[in-house]
């Protein structure tokens, strides 16, 4: 039981990673039905952004998280005025593969300018480890999953309390017709992938102080694609559940399956996990199903 | 009389020049291609070593008896595919007359070389590849004749470890040893030899867990080695530079607080210090090299002739990358990849030397040299001699490592190294 609990937990906390950054998927998708693949090159972004306000100009933690957010949501603007606006209007298939460019663009440049090795990263926020002796959360996670939620937290209030949240809810729903009622989308868009970069920094913030920084952590932004397709492209709720529901099954078969010789499976099995949702529901477990009517 | 004289000298002249000129003409071509940059990593530093290395050889170092070495080098970006097309195309552009010498890198390009460079062209080939496949028992001289190693196999590094635990485990029973391993070729190469020869000298391997380079947590597998009480953890296939180390090394200071953590020779290395800080304190690993490069770097001790020399090389051709911080991507972050690019030099000049002096400047010839070479490599191994006769330099050394965080201004930064805690091992001298 203990296991089950020390597994469930563990998984728990880094999906709700998982989450946000499925979070920065979803939330493109609905504003422009397009997959931001250069996800993992926009965490990294942030993270860099961060790491130089913190570690190089010593603001404090309370400044520097903030400021490198608003860092990385510029960043992230400018990049979606540079490359995705010029899209607009035109297949979102465009748009997607525009993204595939772009991560490896940002990858080169950020090799350009950082090089390739790690950077140490250790953000020494207040220790609130749980250690019962059997079971044990350690701190850095626990402060991830924390400001994981939180961020969700902020989106979602964002979307269904602000005016800003409506005007993006409904271009979302019909870019044609918020237009009709004098939204301006092009401006929806940029506060989409503004807010979405933001989004994706806190993820890399959290996800580095695990360990360290690098070009190479651009990764992690693999993840976020079973964490969509299982949770449902276009569902907010979706993303959290399927960011929980990746954590928890790589930290299951990594207890109780690898033991068993199966070593190596905890990396297969979220996409594994994924061909079984997509064979029961093709659309995600929250995803909105589709009706064409021809 | 004098124009006779004139004519006959005139004529001798012309004549030895005719005859002479083919052999005189021979030049000695050697490739060398180094991981410097690419996805992977950009390690510069191989080919800055390598660059002051050759350049010194043919200058002050006299060459080869006097002749100059025509060196390539080229950066294959951690690409096997890359490091196979250069060859194939420099063996196509050059004699085998004169290109008689090539050195690779990673055991991702000798497996698709190895018919070519063993059975074709038969040129002899130095890596930096530790693989236990090419260069262990079921590979070795008798398969891939032409191949060699700059270092001793994953397989012998792994059970120098167990070795060491079996030597100093002082608590009751069977030493309890949990091995990590990443899922790549190189985590597992070396892996099941380790283990086969832990429960050949009495050590319970209580857990085995591949461990992801693209790993975003660790608790899991710390947890598992944990519940199976392991008191020692050999980490094993990774790079200290990588993200991954940190999140293992991090967590695991945490969850196994009295476990010794071991590793093999990419772990065993300064950026481990800069990336893991004190996570890295009290790290135990093997290593091929003379691991010296402290933080900061002017601690380093300058005992062993080879870091001396590398050092000195360093500061003479290279000092402003010398002196930059590690968060330069300009800068010599690690000294063992400038001093690794500068032994292959120091090798080169060595083998083709002792080719030359036998009387054979041929690819046979510098075979022949490399399977006779008996040498301290500079003193590189405290003064220990090594032969080639397995095709891997054999030697091995323990290191620990002491890492302080201290307090610089406004930041907290990592001080330390990495320090030997035994002798040199010759792996060709023990019966394992």
């Amino acid at each position: 039981m203990i296991d089950l609990i020390q597994a469930v937990g563990s998984g728990m906390l880094v999906g709700l990673v998982y989450s946000l950054l499925g979070l920065c998927i979803v939330l493109i998708y609905k504003a422009s039905e397009a997959f931001n693949f250069a996800i993992g090159e926009f965490m990294v972004v942030g993270s860099f952004l961060f790491y130089i306000l913190f570690f190089d100009l010593h603001l404090p933690f309370i400044i520097a998280l903030p400021l490198g957010l608003a860092a990385a949501a510029g960043a992230g603007a400018i990049i979606q005025r540079l490359a995705i606006k010029p899209l607009i209007g035109r297949s979102p298939i465009s748009m997607t593969i525009v993204t595939l460019g772009l991560a490896f663009f940002i990858r080169a440049c950020l090799q350009l300018i950082f090089g390739s090795h790690s950077y140490s990263f250790f953000l020494e926020l207040p220790d609130i480890s749980i250690d019962t002796g059997e079971l044990l959360f350690l701190s850095d996670p626990i402060w991830a999953g924390i400001l994981a939620l939180s961020a969700f937290g902020v989106v979602m209030f964002f979307l269904f309390r602000t005016r800003w949240g409506l005007a993006v809810r409904a271009t979302s729903e019909n870019q044609a017709k918020a237009m009709a009622f004098g939204i301006n989308a092009r401006m929806i868009l940029l506060i989409v992938w503004a807010a979405s970069s933001a989004c994706i920094a806190i993820a890399g913030i959290m996800i580095s102080n695990f360990g360290a920084l690098s070009t190479m952590s651009s990764i992690v932004g693999l993840r976020a694609i079973p964490v969509v397709l299982i949770g449902g492209m276009d569902s907010i709720g979706g993303a959290l559940i399927g960011g929980i529901i990746v954590g928890v099954c790589e930290s299951m078969v990594g207890t109780y399956l690898e033991p068993l010789g199966l070593i190596g499976f905890k990396e297969v099995a979220p996409y594994i996990l994924l061909l079984i949702v997509l064979l029961i529901r093709p659309y995600g477990l929250f995803g909105t199903v589709r009706i064409e009517r021809v | 009389m004098n124009r006779r004289l004139l004519v006959v000298l005139s004529c001798v002249l012309i004549l030895s020049s005719v005859v002479l000129s083919p052999a005189s003409a021979k030049e000695i071509k050697v490739l060398s291609q180094f991981p410097m940059s690419g996805p992977v990593g950009a390690l510069p530093e191989f080919g800055w070593g390598y660059i002051d290395g050759m350049n010194w050889v043919n200058g002050e170092g006299g060459g080869v008896n006097g002749k100059k070495i025509t060196w390539f080098l080229e950066d294959f970006r951690y690409d096997p595919t890359v490091e196979v097309a250069n060859f194939n195309k420099y063996c196509a552009e050059m004699s085998r007359d004169e290109f008689i010498l090539a050195t690779g890198y990673i055991t991702g390009g000798l497996k698709p070389l190895a018919d070519k460079v063993n059975k074709e062209e038969k040129i002899p080939w130095l890596d930096g590849s530790y693989s236990t496949e090419i260069f262990g028992p079921d590979g070795g001289p008798s398969k891939y004749p032409y191949y060699y190693s700059l270092g001793a196999t994953y397989g012998d590094q792994v059970k120098a470890l167990m070795r060491w635990i079996k030597q100093n485990h002082k608590g009751k029973g069977k030493p309890r040893v949990g091995m990590v391993y990443s899922p790549t070729a190189w985590g597992k190469d070396g892996t099941p030899e380790g283990i086969a020869y832990a429960k050949k000298i009495g050590l319970d391997v209580v857990a085995e867990i591949e461990y992801p380079y693209s790993a975003t947590d660790a608790t899991n597998e710390c947890m598992q080695l944990r519940k199976a009480k392991a008191q020692y953890v050999i980490y094993h296939g990774y790079s200290g530079a990588s993200g991954c180390t940190a999140i293992f090394f991090k967590t695991a200071k945490k969850v196994l607080k009295d476990v010794q953590l071991m590793g093999t020779h990419y772990t065993t290395n300064r950026m481990s210090i800069l990336v893991c800080q004190e996570a890295y304190d009290g790290y135990v690993g093997v290593a091929t090299r003379p691991f010296l490069d402290a933080v900061p770097r002017s601690k380093t001790p300058m005992e062993n002739p080879m870091i001396k020399l590398a050092h000195e090389f360093a500061q003479k051709y290279r000092p402003e990358e010398y002196k930059r911080g590690v968060k330069d991507k300009d800068a010599i972050k690690d000294m063992f990849l400038y001093m690794e690019g500068l032994t292959y030099a120091l090798m080169i000049q060595k083998v083709l030397t002792d080719a030359d002096n036998a009387g054979d400047l041929s690819r046979e010839g510098v075979k022949k040299a490399l399977d006779n070479l008996v040498w301290d490599f500079k003193g590189m191994f405290g003064g220990k001699k090594f032969s080639y006769k397995s095709h891997t330099i054999p030697m091995m050394q323990i290191f620990r490592a002491e890492v302080k965080m201290v307090q610089m201004g406004d930041a907290t930064v990592p001080t330390g190294s990495v320090n030997p805690i035994t002798d040199w091992i010759n792996s060709d001298e023990i019966k394992w």
